[in-house]
């Protein structure tokens, strides 16, 4: 904990020699958190992430306040309101992250208009006016196959455990892992099931659909949340387990460092930490500081490998995920890679 | 022949027979491998489903306006309480099921009291107090998964020539509601209740005493169920119970019990969580698309409730 406050205030003040007016430009601004949903670890884990590096940084005087407020109700038209509040209230920017990608549209229009600059992140917004700090989930689903690839030259059969049917997170992570697949023709998806992003929904499906396939699936594929539930699928039906992606899940990476210290077990573990928005705040930070910052911008991916297991499952909190928490610095290098 | 036709008067047999054709359909489809996994897998998972549905069946059972909705956070209150009072230690294990049990008593005189003392519509009572149970898991124990004692997660997970040893337990305790429901003056009661509450008052049935008793079981078969649950996947997760609320519902109406009350129907259950199960694994097994597998299950659980509906009507 004190590590990471003692790093983000190393680069607060790192900031303020290398930016020299940066404290000047932006002592005076407000910033406010428009947050639409806090009912599971994620979101928790979110808002503690912004409470620790904004409060840090209304301290050293970076910005004048970073204020978060969520919406009772997961519902677009409460986050409208939500918006409008903060248009009267006088906020410079909103850090937005939208319960639509087009409900919020008109409100974000009315804040732009205002002249307050809006970062969405998460879920993002698709008004232009709007800056979007996206996860580029098809990337993370072909970088699965691709580690798989490195792993496993000769390749093999795939078991894939997708998330919510009908939810677009869940068609671009398998877009991306089919694509990659495609790409390795020395796999071949065998079997897919929908896990719903949930350890128990994950294991019964993964139950249900393993009797029927083949006995030699080298991997599972997979979104987060359900490496677990098809570790003690595999187990109940008696069978060896493969290699399974994880999700940066505490209960994952908790039997993936018990299987290791077993037998060795290898895999890697990817996800988005939950800390992204702490990169949001720092890059509607930069943006009211006057730097030039494209629309678009990649949130980096938070993976864990063999090496550094240990490590992450320190940081995590137990029944949480794995999360870190991002700098002036590291904003600044998201925004210098979009550019190019 | 007339003991055939009895038996397909049975508003049970169209879960089972439901069940026994999608397993064939999944098995023709696989040319015959996995044939037993797929059967010990369905009975599994069919046997959490049966012990929250024959309390949910109870409940149901006891006229219009009766369920309970605090089903999955019951689950998880007691999974979670349980799962952290036994701290993995194999000799704490049946202080933990006592404990578990407990708290499904506990469950059982809150929602009762809302029901009865405040006057509030089951369906809202036990919708608000599992709001209560949720919130008193997440702040019990964070979302921490504590794993279960070693020997009681065996005996969660172990099967004899492919039976589940669990379901094997709760084919039992069905049997006994079974008798239960039709043998004796509680079963009986509740029956005489859904039908005609009124009635069953001026028959000098203690209305009250039976409707209590019977939120109480359904309440106590929850946390039981969240007891093994949580044994059987590693631990109490803080979502574990969310698939059971609207599963335990459809167990029982498909399983042939009347949705409006007065009549229960425990072999259906068995039937119903097996073709549920099975529908799914399937529909998985074809490698449908997300959105065709929920249109046929759709589709398919339409067609059984039909055929059952259909043959009651004919009678």
């Amino acid at each position: 904990m004190k590590r990471v406050t003692g790093i983000v205030a190393l680069a607060a003040l790192g900031a303020s020699v290398a930016a020299g007016s940066a404290f000047a430009d932006t002592s005076d601004k407000k910033i406010a958190l428009s947050n639409n949903y806090a009912g599971n670890s994620w979101r928790q884990a979110m808002l503690r992430s912004w409470e620790k590096v904004t409060g840090q940084a209304v301290a050293d005087g970076v910005v004048a306040a970073a204020d978060a407020f969520t919406t009772a109700e997961n519902q677009v038209t409460e986050q409208a309101a939500q918006i409008q509040n903060m248009i009267l209230e006088g906020y410079d920017a909103i850090v937005l992250n939208a319960a639509s990608p087009e409900g919020l549209n008109g409100a974000v229009k009315e804040a732009c208009d205002a002249g307050i600059i809006v970062v969405s992140f998460d879920g993002i917004v698709t008004e232009p006016c709007a800056w979007r700090v996206a996860v580029d989930f098809k990337q993370m689903g072909k970088d699965e196959v691709l580690y798989l690839a490195e792993k496993m030259p000769d390749g093999g059969k795939l078991l894939e455990i997708r998330g919510l049917a009908g939810v677009f997170v869940d068609d671009e992570i398998s877009s991306g892992i089919h694509e990659g697949v495609a790409e390795n023709a020395q796999f071949e998806i065998v079997g897919s099931v929908h896990g719903d992003w949930a350890q128990d929904v994950a294991q019964k499906a993964v139950a249900g659909i393993l009797p029927s396939l083949p006995e030699d699936i080298v991997a599972v594929v997979t979104q987060g949340g359900d490496g677990y539930g098809a570790a003690q699928a595999f187990k109940a039906a008696g069978r060896d387990t493969p290699l399974i992606i994880m999700g940066n899940r505490e209960d994952e990476l908790k039997w993936w460092k018990e299987q290791k210290d077993a037998n060795g077990y290898e895999t890697m573990s990817v996800s988005i930490a939950p800390g992204v928005s702490t990169l949001a705040f720092w890059v509607a930070q930069q943006i009211l500081d006057g730097a030039d910052v494209p629309k678009d911008l990649t949130v980096p991916f938070l993976r864990i490998d063999q090496d550094n297991l240990e490590e992450n499952l320190a940081n995590t909190e137990p029944g949480g995920v794995a999360n870190t928490e991002y700098s002036l610095d590291d904003a600044k290098k998201v925004v210098d890679e979009a550019k190019m | 022949m007339s003991s055939i036709r009895q038996i397909f008067e049975k508003p049970w047999i169209w879960a089972f027979v439901a069940a026994i054709g999608v397993w064939i359909a999944t098995i023709t489809f696989t040319q015959g491998q996995g044939a037993g996994g797929v059967l010990t897998a369905a009975f599994s998972f069919a046997t959490f489903s049966v012990i929250v549905a024959l309390g949910q069946m109870m409940v149901i059972t006891l006229g219009p306006g009766n369920v309970d909705l605090s089903i999955p956070a019951t689950m998880t209150l007691a999974g979670t309480v349980a799962t952290k009072v036994m701290a993995t230690q194999d000799s704490m294990i049946i202080f933990g099921l006592l404990v578990a049990l407990g708290v499904g008593l506990g469950v059982g005189l809150v929602n009762y009291g809302l029901i009865r003392l405040l006057r509030i519509p089951p369906i809202i009572a036990t919708l608000s107090s599992s709001f209560l149970f949720q919130s008193a898991a997440i702040w019990y124990n964070r979302g921490l998964r504590i794993k279960p004692p070693p020997l009681l997660a065996d005996f969660a997970t172990s099967t004899v020539w492919g039976v589940p040893v669990l379901a094997i337990f709760i084919i039992v305790l069905s049997v006994a509601i079974h008798i239960a429901l039709h043998r004796t003056v509680y079963g009986r009661s509740v029956t005489a209740i859904g039908q005609n509450m009124r009635a069953a008052s001026l028959a000098g049935i203690n209305v009250n005493r039976v409707r209590f008793l019977t939120y109480i079981l359904c309440a106590v078969f929850a946390a039981l169920n969240g007891f093994f649950f949580s044994a059987f996947s590693g631990g109490a997760a803080l979502n574990m119970g969310q698939t059971y609320l609207l599963n335990s519902i459809a167990v029982v109406v498909i399983g042939g019990t009347s949705v409006a009350g007065g009549f229960a129907n425990v072999p259906g259950l068995w039937g119903a969580a097996l073709f549920l199960f099975l529908v799914e694994a399937m529909l998985n097994t074809y490698g449908l698309g997300a959105g065709i597998r929920l249109l046929l299950t759709g589709l398919i659980i339409v067609g059984v409730i039909t055929a059952a509906g259909g043959q009651k009507t004919a009678r």
